[in-house]
């Protein structure tokens, strides 16, 4: 196989996160019994006409924003005629002509290099209704039909299958951050198609193109691109041409197939939808919207690692975003962050895993979690006493000192007693106390064993192991 | 000779709007249609007009819905007017290949 | 009897004295359409409105005029559990299971719906000779048309069946079938009357209005349908007024236009004569009245055509023989569904202003025609704006003939466009228009004209039509009070 340039561009679709649908006020909801979240707007019935969901405006600045994208103050709606037994009116309304954000981009990093993925425009329209085959019957569900959704469609500017997953990754991540919506793949919450052309140099026009539609993961995302290069290849190789064509990703032939043949390309017959007036997008609303933009993971990431967090933890909170919501409002706190991190990260997610609970549903207040962290970084609470009372501080409103003393977790902390205790150990344990002298690091470790058995454990670590040091000199 | 359509090309309109014609209609089409077609040609007779367009006479701009769930049929409802159903589903025969659009 | 023959307010009083009930009237009302005999409904609500009627006992009658009184309703109107035909063979089974804004408001003012009148199929057409259930009769000569496409609503008030209908005008629908049947129609402002529940022709242009024998009642209707809904985005927002408030006013310094088009050799020579003699009239009342030039007006049957037409191949889409209506048996496949149900379920104007419509939107046409069409349909609305400037009025024949005869021929597929040539700007324009009869031709059928006025001014258009309509007195029944002989 010669080599050649791929040129990539992908189109997402987005289901947003509303309460009802874009054009009535039925429930927009998934996973529910088939044809109970409807009403006569959604099933296309004659005389009923659409009116606009308000939240759908605002999600759909809120994507624009958090994807650069410039805004259009006055937009309308149009008409998409194709009949499909899944589009109730046989004519979908999307937006066509006056996409609501346009000229955006979104940062990603492959291999340690930065680079920008242009986004052509992202508009708004409505989702289509569930079918399902059953052998020689399809079978509709119109729960989805008139799902609000956002398309964003990238420009072909992405050059191999890395990219084009980083973008996904990325796309994910912004949206789902933004609460605009859940990006569930597997639930058809997003949804992508890939355009994939190759051609030999730069200098060459633009291959023909292949669309490949819905594929269901982002790993599928990248393989199908590989495999379509491959196959584009291919034929190339041989000399040989293709017609414009749309195919799948078959997941179990790790493929994918040709679905049909684009002969003239579609005659959607757009024309301005004439029962929806312009659209009116004030500054007031856009800066409104923007207000409700949460902290957006890059600046969570620079936040967290400029706090002392770990690469590792950083990464981790960020894809945990409840914990990392969380772990927001402690932000401005002055305690070890790492050990914050280490704490929700490790016996906090533990118990939440077990218990399916959220961090929120939990006892766990800022204040008592601040206590809880501050105790754990002077080591007042080592971590087996921590395991053992954890599930009582998540779910009690006591102060964690006060749980310590209740469940018995004592801690030495009178230097006095300490000391008189080290004193006792150094006196019996001439030999590694020599050990010490001589350089053996290990020695220190014995004698503070010794110590935490002769007090049972209760010994504050820390200052233990610093009277120690001082008795040793 | 009267003007007409050629066949096909009141096979392409029918197409288009998902009407099956019979040869018979085919021929009244070949006429009629082509009458139609050589009527809106008077459009290019029309001058001075500017590109600003008219998309329909409304008087205000979109009022935006309150997010707010409303009333929704029974699932029952949903089908009283379908003529194929199976359980609580709307039945069509078996459609071949994806959407086209969306 | 004969109840249905007295003024709304003499009504109201026997209502309100409890001499007659809301029954009387509807029993009355059958009794009228039987007679008549002019194949003016499409289905009849009778026993839902008996139901209604005896309900409305126990309701104390108030102010509202138009209390208890039976009103017909165009059938491309959704009523819930009440047959909605458009006269289609596509939907003649179908059961809407909602009811439009109108039919609500309707129900609110304590109305009783006695019927679903008849009409062109899917209102396309200019003589309701495209219905599937055939076509209504004018009371004025039972041979001839009564126009369309509200043809069953414009019969059953000319024939004085019941005082109250409602029709929808896209492009005439209202006002041209009015004029041929002698009747008051008014197409109000685009937005006006929420157009929820309409079963959609085109939907920039699409109006339900109200149809009556004369202007005041007419009015009263438009008070109870009108107002702001928010189930239509295009609906006006403008706060109610009562449409009656400017009848009885003198029409002293009142400005009217005539285009010229409105009088030239499109139209017959009897009509544009008695149009000439009415704007002599107005004079006589106190009005000017200049003959204009108006840019456009000639282009208007091309851009309706191609507006109306590639709407209706969207709007009409969603019949599929899927969820509701006809639907074609055992279809081999999806296709088969889709195109034998849509073969047998139109009648054929239909299937050709689809076809024709699917067409002009289809690749690059749509910029060559469609969005040609909606450029210049910005500047006949500026033209219109511009005449109002000067002019309170622009008034004109209705229609270029009077009704013809049902048995005349139907190929041409311009011919329904033609007969519409004077009334489709005022849809292109979204302006209010209404038709009034002011006399009639050398065999007495009746003529009408036209009054236009600018957005939101109906007020000022039943002003007008109410001053002529007293000043000519004329004598609007077609029986000739021979029926009930």
């Amino acid at each position: 196989m010669s080599n050649y340039i791929a040129t990539i561009g992908v189109e997402v679709h987005v289901e947003l996160k509303t309460k009802t649908k874009i054009f009535s006020n039925s429930k927009n909801g998934y996973g529910q019994m088939a044809n109970s979240l409807t009403n006569v707007i959604d099933l296309g019935y004659p005389g009923t006409l659409p009116t606009l969901n308000e939240e759908v405006l605002n999600l759909a600045i809120k994507a624009a924003t958090v994807l650069n994208c410039k805004i259009r103050p006055e937009i309308h709606f149009d008409r998409k005629n194709y009949f499909y037994p899944d589009n109730p009116k046989n004519y979908q309304i999307t937006q066509f002509a006056t996409p609501i954000g346009y000229d955006g981009y979104v940062e990603i990093e492959v291999d340690g290099e930065k680079k920008k993925v242009y986004i052509e425009e992202m508009h708004i329209e409505e989702d289509t209704c569930k079918s399902t085959h059953r052998g020689v019957k399809t079978l509709l569900d119109f729960n989805r039909a008139g799902v609000p959704l956002i398309e964003i469609v990238t420009k072909p500017c992405m050059t191999n299958s890395k990219e084009a997953k980083a973008y996904l990754e990325k796309l994910k991540e912004l949206l789902f951050y933004s609460d605009i919506s859940d990006c569930k793949m597997e639930e058809g919450s997003m949804r992508a198609d890939a355009n994939v052309s190759i051609r030999k140099k730069e200098s060459d026009p633009f291959g023909t193109k292949a669309e490949i539609k819905n594929i269901g993961s982002i790993s599928n995302v990248g393989v199908s691109i590989e495999k379509e290069i491959e196959r584009q290849a291919k034929i190339y190789d041989k000399g040989e041409t293709f017609k414009p064509q749309t195919r799948r990703y078959d997941d179990k032939l790790g493929d994918t197939v040709l679905m049909r043949v684009k002969e003239t390309g579609n005659d959607y017959r757009y024309f301005p939808e004439p029962d929806i007036p312009f659209v009116i997008v004030t500054d007031e609303r856009i800066k409104n919207v923007k207000k409700t933009i949460p902290m957006l993971p890059d600046e969570r990431r620079e936040k967290y690692l400029s706090l002392g967090v770990s690469e590792i933890n950083t990464t981790k909170l960020i894809q945990n975003r409840n914990l990392s919501d969380y772990f927001n409002h402690l932000l401005e706190e002055k305690i070890s962050h790492q050990t914050a991190s280490n704490l929700l990260l490790g016996d906090i997610s533990a118990y939440l895993n077990k218990t399916e609970k959220d961090i929120t549903d939990t006892t766990l207040s800022k204040e008592r979690f601040i206590e809880l962290v501050n105790l754990v970084s002077n080591s007042t609470l080592t971590s087996k006493n921590l395991k053992e009372i954890l599930e009582i501080i998540l779910e009690s409103k006591d102060s964690i000192q006060s749980i310590m003393k209740s469940q018995g977790i004592e801690n030495i902390t009178d230097d006095k007693e300490i000391r008189e205790v080290i004193q006792k150990i150094i006196s019996e344990n001439p030999e590694s106390v020599e050990d010490y002298k001589n350089g053996h690091d290990r020695a220190i470790k014995y004698l503070m064993g010794q110590v935490m058995k002769e007090t049972k454990g209760k010994a504050n670590p820390k200052m233990a192991n610093d009277i120690l040091k001082e008795e040793l000199q | 000779m009267e003007k007409k359509l050629t066949k096909e090309e009141v096979l392409h309109v029918a197409e288009l709007a998902r009407i099956a014609v019979t040869d018979e209609e085919i021929k009244k089409y070949q006429v009629e249609l082509k009458k139609l077609l050589d009527d809106v040609e008077k459009i290019n007779e029309v001058e001075g007009y500017d590109d600003e367009i008219l998309i329909a006479p409304w008087s205000n701009h979109t009022d935006l819905r309150e997010d707010a769930e409303g009333e929704m049929l029974e699932p029952k409802q949903v089908l009283e007017n379908a003529p194929r159903h199976s359980g609580n589903y709307i039945q069509v025969p078996v459609v071949i290949g994806e959407s086209e659009g969306a | 009897m004969k109840y249905l023959d007295k003024t709304i307010t003499e009504i109201h009083e026997l209502l309100k004295s409890k001499k007659i009930k809301p029954i009387d009237l509807v029993e009355e009302a059958y009794e009228n359409i039987e007679k008549s005999d002019l194949n003016a409904y499409i289905t009849l609500n009778k026993e839902e409105a008996i139901k209604k009627a005896k309900e409305l006992e126990n309701v104390e009658v108030d102010d509202n005029l138009l209390f208890g009184l039976p009103i017909a309703v165009k059938d491309n109107i959704c009523t819930k559990g009440l047959l909605t035909t458009c006269a289609s063979h596509m939907l003649d089974n179908f059961l809407p299971i909602y009811n439009a804004t109108v039919v609500d408001k309707i129900n609110a003012a304590n109305m009783i719906i006695i019927g679903k009148t008849n009409m062109d199929e899917f209102a396309m057409g200019s003589s309701s000779r495209t219905s599937y259930f055939g076509a209504p009769h004018n009371p004025w000569n039972t041979d001839k048309i009564s126009g369309g496409s509200s043809g069953g609503s414009a019969s059953t008030i000319a024939a004085r069946d019941v005082l109250f209908a409602l029709g929808s005008d896209t492009g005439g629908s209202i006002r041209q079938p009015a004029s041929y049947t002698g009747i008051v129609g008014m197409k109000p402002t685009y937005g006006r009357v929420s157009r929820y529940g309409l079963i959609a022709f085109a939907s920039s242009l699409d109006q339900i209005g109200p149809m009556t024998k004369n202007v005041y009642e007419n009015a009263l209707l438009l008070n109870v349908i009108s107002g702001h809904d928010k189930m239509d985005l295009t609906s006006i927002k403008e706060q109610d007024e009562d449409y009656t408030r400017l009848i009885g006013k003198n029409i002293k310094g009142m400005k009217i236009a005539i285009p010229n088009f409105f009088v030239s050799d499109i139209v017959d020579n009897e009509i544009i004569n008695k149009i000439k003699k009415t704007a002599k009239t107005l004079e006589k009342m106190g009005a000017k009245v200049d003959y204009i030039d108006m840019k456009y007006l000639n282009h208007a049957v091309t851009l309706y055509q191609i507006i109306a037409m590639g709407e209706a191949s969207s709007n009409l889409a969603r019949f599929d023989g899927i969820r509701y209506g006809h639907s074609k048996e055992n279809p081999k496949d999806i296709r088969d569904l889709y195109f034998g149900t849509r073969a047998e379920g139109f009648g054929k104007e239909v299937k050709r202003r689809i076809m024709v419509g699917s067409y002009l939107l289809s690749g690059k046409n749509a910029r060559e025609y469609f969005y040609k069409a909606l450029s210049i349909r910005d500047d006949m609305k500026q033209e219109f704006t511009n005449v109002f400037k000067k002019y309170d009025y622009i008034i004109g024949p209705t229609t270029t003939t009077t009704a013809y005869l049902l048995t005349d021929p139907m190929d041409d597929p311009r011919k329904s466009f033609m007969d519409d040539v004077l009334v489709i700007p005022v849809n292109m324009a979204g302006l209010p228009g209404l038709n009034m009869p002011i006399g009639f031709d050398k065999d007495h059928m009746p003529i009408g004209m036209q009054i236009i006025a600018n957005s939101c001014e109906e007020a000022k258009i039943y002003q007008l039509a109410s001053a002529l309509e007293k000043e000519l007195n004329l004598d609007l029944n077609p029986w000739g009070g021979k029926k009930d002989e």
